[in-house]
């Protein structure tokens, strides 16, 4: 697991140096995720360690924003006063996303099958 | 006051004054929301983060300690939220090395829901005033939250804002998902799965995989895509709209 761990923490920080120095407007975490995506790609495979750390994560993503989320209190008030308009914001995009993704994704895959 | 309960209190000093007391806060708190979440057969009302962070508030309240003072301690899991999105390029990788063929739809399905989902939200935001701050924690909402959280921060919105939104996003489309889907009667499972994942990134995915594992694999990996996608684009419609 540690040489799967050291890898990760290896790409976060290329990703933190160069985000810093020249790409400011991309967080280095989201390049060290670019770049460990590259780097799987030339090598063609996924080694073990690596493959149980990046599982463990992302089976427990959740308790990783606890402690951000937990903020929501200092909020409160603000959310309170514009309720409706969350709300409303919300629930709308949410199901306006999947109806898109949804007729989009249909209509071209019967494009694909009506051309071949 | 007497010996004892005087000892509690120096006990009580200590370790709130230490990370343990956070950590262990944060931990239990969630520990408690997956055993409700498998308990009610993975329900998506039961959200496991949800649970833990009304748990969290409740005993921040009872203690009467600030938030400032709770994530002190708990800055310690807030760091992995780093780590943990580098390491989402593995189940991305797996994803396109499995779905290759059907990734150039993929990716313009991806596009236009991202568009509509920021577009949207943030439309109807405005239009019904809501202020500067919460229009901002619009913009990455969609996206998986610690991807969505590191966005924001670059864009000087709160990532708390942000976190609680992409929770209360997933949730939604969780719940109203295979409703919707059922109303458009979309019928292949791949489509399915990745509208799913577009819309409600890890939550959306937890869904789909308790409903056909085919939906899972590529609700995964939308929102695996969609996170990338959603960092290179969040910005520059920021900069725009």
């Amino acid at each position: 697991m540690i040489p799967g761990l050291v890898q990760i923490l290896l790409w976060q920080g290329v990703g933190e140096l160069i985000s810093h120095f020249f790409l400011p407007v991309l967080p280095g975490p989201v390049l060290g995720l670019i770049f460990l995506l590259v780097f799987l790609m030339i090598k063609g495979q996924v080694n073990q360690s690596l493959a149980l750390v990046s599982d463990a994560f992302s089976q427990h993503l959740g308790v990783l924003f606890v402690p951000a989320a937990v903020g929501v209190i200092l909020f409160l008030p603000q959310l309170k006063a514009h309720a409706l308009a969350v709300i409303s914001a919300l629930l709308i995009s949410v199901v306006l996303t999947i109806v898109t993704t949804a007729l989009v994704l249909r209509f071209l895959a019967k494009k694909g099958a009506d051309e071949s | 006051m007497n010996p004892s309960s005087l000892q509690i209190a120096e006990i009580w000093v200590y370790l709130s004054g230490s990370p343990l007391f956070a950590l262990i806060l944060t931990l239990t708190a969630y520990q408690v929301g997956s055993y409700l979440y498998q308990k009610t057969d993975k329900y998506p009302l039961a959200n496991p983060v949800a649970i833990a962070v009304i748990l969290v508030a409740i005993a921040l309240y009872l203690v009467d300690m600030p938030y400032q003072k709770y994530f002190e301690g708990a800055q310690f899991v807030h760091f992995l939220l780093g780590t943990a999105t580098v390491s989402l390029a593995v189940p991305i990788y797996r994803g396109i090395a499995v779905l290759k063929t059907r990734l150039v739809p993929l990716m313009i399905a991806l596009l236009c829901g991202g568009i509509v989902s920021i577009v949207s939200a943030v439309g109807v935001a405005t239009f019904m005033g809501a202020d500067s701050a919460i229009i901002g924690a619009f913009y990455p909402k969609s996206v998986t939250a610690p991807i969505a959280m590191g966005v924001a921060e670059r864009l000087g919105v709160s990532p708390t804002l942000t976190a609680v939104f992409a929770v209360v996003t997933g949730i939604l489309g969780a719940v109203l998902g295979s409703s919707i889907l059922n109303l458009l009667g979309m019928k292949a499972w791949w489509q399915r799965g990745f509208a799913m994942g577009v819309a409600a990134h890890g939550i959306g995915t937890s869904r789909a995989f308790a409903v056909h594992p085919e939906a899972g694999t590529y609700a995964s990996l939308a929102m695996g895509l969609h996170g990338i996608l959603g960092a290179l684009l969040i910005p520059l419609l920021k900069s725009y709209l």
